[in-house]
């Protein structure tokens, strides 16, 4: 079977079955089917049920019904699955091709620990066998916690740090009752410990998952001094400073913009006028930017009004004021309303329910917050007129 | 509009650029932005001291970075010098073009550096963009800068299999073209047998915009340097001239829509290209430029923003297109360097657009130059909401002034 990147398509799948972590599993009903194309290809089925999964190589033409299909050849699936070709730009690009739900492509990296081509050089146990010798029992004072390791793959496995009254003691296996919880693939812990991956990149990308006491947690990393791997050849350090910013801001609406906001608060919408073209700015501006004259005269308009544009977005972006991410989709538009004309549109959200059956055209109206503050959060949204 | 009286002739000498790529971890921004000031000079066969002044630039919130050109002066070489900075959104890289442009052209300076970069890894361009929008309205609705209204109004006009199928045949142009590019960020080898899988299979953003269609996030820099006609010609075998250049604002956030397309302003692309090429005597401009380095932030935006610039009616474009007559070797090659959806650091992205039509204007774009002898170019940039800068190169320094009225 062709090697690529030092693996083959088989020996990804399998070691599938031992990387499955059934805690992350819990309510996921799926089967995906992987269609690998070209040399060193084949055809395999992983069904995740039940909090287990089961790898099978499908042998005929036929997958059965699946969840998902994946469709690549050999060297894009190994190259995405060792992290040595962008999993993005190949699928960007069509090299790797998804056919069903979406999501449960995003959910593979927490259901299954990265795959890790047989390892060169130092492993999770040899590091684990250091915890001795590195810990600090300065930091220790006080604590009373078992800490548990869970590695999975090749050169690793399960320890608990037991640390009480300053000194440490290491077992095999999880202990029962475990403060800390950290379950993340053997190689991926080697690298977190060589700073080759950023602890912050690992847990959002599902690949470390720390559970239990965060408190604890959050000491973890003073109980013992830094790894230094032995009679390995080091580069230059290349370090990478991570900072937030985050500050509070207050923007003053002036009179215009203020009379707008004060009408929602009572649910009405004004537009203003310029006096020398007629046109109505939605929200209002102290000038007609064409004209340049200052439109003073305020009309009210809507509330319904016609959907001009509509935007479905698929893309999970962040809400940069908030930082959550946004539920997709989501709709944004440009309505026309009552009283406006042309070009006079407004620019609100649509509501998630009516996403799919408004259109162009379509009769829209507002529906307003219970609690109105003089902001665009006074509309949550316009919904269909049926 | 009247054309700018130049005092002097202004040609470019020198053009530097960094690869783009996702990430620039192994330097810092200083670094990075010397990195291209080093080529320029190089390129040039200058040394820092013959630069007169330096005109910097990037966008303002992606890094957070408030007065980046103070921390870069070692880099830049504006250590003891004349320098300014300018940030105007995605038109940043053709705004330090243009003032550079006019510090020599006025005679105040005789060597300037254009500088524009951008390290979109070190910070939050999503957050950065919707920052953009004004704070007491439109901040909350902005999502970032993806849209697919021009899909639909594209879908509306030509029908859904024609105007899908250009706008995909597009983007595998460019990436055509990317693919000779050695500094492009992305390029897939894309083929056109791939256009109809791509059509229904390449993953939505927003309605009809997919993610291939859209431009990368990449780090970089450019820069490139201008000198006075006098200085330009003892310097250089073969500077590059800078005919006229045009910026127009609009404020289309809030006239873009309309249930008839008739009530629609013309967008500033097309008035900025009425604008220039009336000034300039060019009636047909696909017969007369060469080469057209568009930004174009999506295969979308570039299609239909194809017909603006170079002020096409009806479906010409789409033939263009369709026709191949935008690769190198057609008609008038468009965005021979692979274009913004091959690479996007953002603060340097129009300056690119200027640094390639000038070396398809030298003749030193290597893999990706344009064939015949490239004699005239237009760069153009595309920022804020819907902002348009055009830059006009030449080859020989021949054309004939417009009257001073026209």
């Amino acid at each position: 079977m062709a090697e690529f990147f030092g693996a083959t398509v088989e020996d990804v799948f399998k070691t599938q079955d031992a990387r499955f972590r059934a805690e992350d599993a819990k309510g996921v009903d799926a089967v995906v089917a992987y269609d690998i194309t070209g040399e060193g290809g084949g055809r395999w089925r992983v069904t995740v049920r039940d909090s287990r999964a089961v790898t099978e190589k499908v042998t005929g033409s036929d997958f059965g019904a699946f969840t998902t299909k994946i469709t690549t050849d050999a060297e894009t699936f190994i190259g995405v699955t060792v992290g040595k070709i962008d999993g993005t730009a190949a699928f960007t690009s069509g090299r790797v091709k998804i056919e069903g739900d979406m999501k449960i492509v995003a959910l593979l990296p927490r259901l299954f620990t990265k795959y890790s081509p047989p390892s060169r050089g130092v492993s999770a146990r040899d590091i684990i066998a250091t915890f001795p010798e590195r810990f600090r029992p300065e930091a220790a004072k006080g604590l009373d916690a078992a800490i548990g390791y869970n590695l999975a793959g090749e050169g690793g496995g399960q320890w608990t740090a037991v640390v009480k009254d300053g000194r440490l003691e290491m077992r095999e296996g999880l202990a029962e009752n475990l403060t800390v919880n950290q379950t993340v693939g053997a190689r991926d812990y080697v690298d977190l410990m060589l700073g080759k991956l950023d602890p912050m990149v690992a847990i959002g990308a599902g690949r470390l998952r720390i559970t239990g006491d965060m408190e604890v947690a959050k000491v973890l990393p003073k109980l013992f001094r830094k790894y230094e791997p032995k009679e390995v050849e080091r580069g230059p350090e290349l370090i990478v400073l991570k900072k937030t910013i985050s500050v509070g801001m207050r923007f003053s609406t002036g009179p215009v913009m203020g009379r707008f906001l004060e009408g929602l608060k009572g649910r009405k919408i004004f537009a203003n006028v310029c006096p020398s073209c007629g046109r109505r700015q939605l929200p209002p501006r102290e000038v007609c930017a064409v004209c340049r004259c200052r439109a003073g005269e305020f009309v009210e308009v809507g509330p319904e009004g016609v959907l001009v544009n509509v935007e479905i977005c698929y893309y999970a972006s962040p809400d940069p004021l908030t930082g959550e991410t946004r539920e997709t989709p989501y709709g944004t538009s440009n309505i026309l309303l009552d009283g406006c004309r042309g070009t006079e549109t407004f620019w609100h959200y649509i509501k998630r329910e009516d996403l799919f059956d408004v259109k162009r055209g379509s009769r829209v109206r507002p529906v307003w917050a219970e609690s109105r503050t003089g902001s665009v959060h006074d509309i949550k949204y316009f919904e269909m007129v049926r | 509009m009247k054309k700018p009286k130049k005092n002097r002739n202004v040609g470019i000498i020198g053009v530097g650029q960094t690869i783009y790529s996702s990430h620039r971890e192994d330097v810092n921004q200083a670094e990075m932005v010397h990195e291209a000031v080093a080529l320029a000079l190089k390129d040039a066969g200058l040394t820092r001291d013959d630069i007169d002044c330096v005109v910097h630039g990037n966008m303002e919130l992606f890094e957070m970075v408030h007065q980046p050109d103070i921390w870069h002066t070692i880099a830049t070489g504006a250590y003891g010098k004349s320098a300014f900075r300018l940030t105007t959104g995605g038109t940043t890289g053709t705004t330090v073009v243009c003032a550079a442009d006019n510090l020599v052209a006025s005679g105040l300076y005789d060597i300037v550096v254009a500088i524009g970069f951008e390290k979109l890894q070190e910070g939050h361009t999503t957050g950065g963009i919707t920052n953009m929008a004004d704070p007491l309205w439109g901040r909350h609705l902005q999502t970032g800068a993806l849209t697919d209204a021009t899909a639909q109004a594209m879908i509306r006009e030509f029908g859904e299999e024609r105007a899908l199928r250009a706008a995909m045949r597009m983007r595998v142009q460019m990436d055509k073209h990317a693919c000779l590019n050695p500094n492009s960020h992305r390029s897939f080898g894309l083929d056109y047998s791939q256009i109809d899988d791509l059509m229904k299979n390449s993953p939505r953003l927003v309605g009809e915009l997919r993610l291939i269609h859209m431009c990368s996030q990449s780090d970089g820099a450019c820069a490139v340097i201008f000198a006075g006609e006098e200085k330009a010609k003892k310097l250089s075998d073969k500077p590059v001239w800078v005919r006229d250049h045009i910026t127009v604002h609009r404020e289309e956030t809030f006239t873009m829509y309309s249930l008839d397309p008739a009530d629609r302003d013309p967008s500033s692309h097309r008035i900025a290209a009425q604008r220039l090429f009336e000034r300039n005597g060019i009636t047909n401009p696909v017969e007369y430029f060469d080469v057209f380095e568009m930004y174009d932030p999506s295969a979308w935006w570039g299609l239909d923003w194809l017909r603006d610039f170079m002020l096409l009616d009806g479906d010409e474009h789409l033939k263009m297109v369709e026709n191949d007559e935008i690769l190198i070797g057609g008609k008038m090659v468009m965005n021979p360097s692979g274009g913004v959806v091959a690479a996007n650091p953002i603060g340097a992205t129009a300056i690119v657009r200027v640094a390639e039509a000038a070396l398809q204007v030298r003749g030193d774009a290597g893999r990706h130059q344009a064939p015949g002898g490239v004699r005239h170019a237009l760069a153009s940039g595309f920022g804020g909401t819907y902002w348009t800068v055009l830059v006009m190169l030449e080859k020989d320094l021949d054309w004939q002034e417009v009257s001073a009225d026209g």
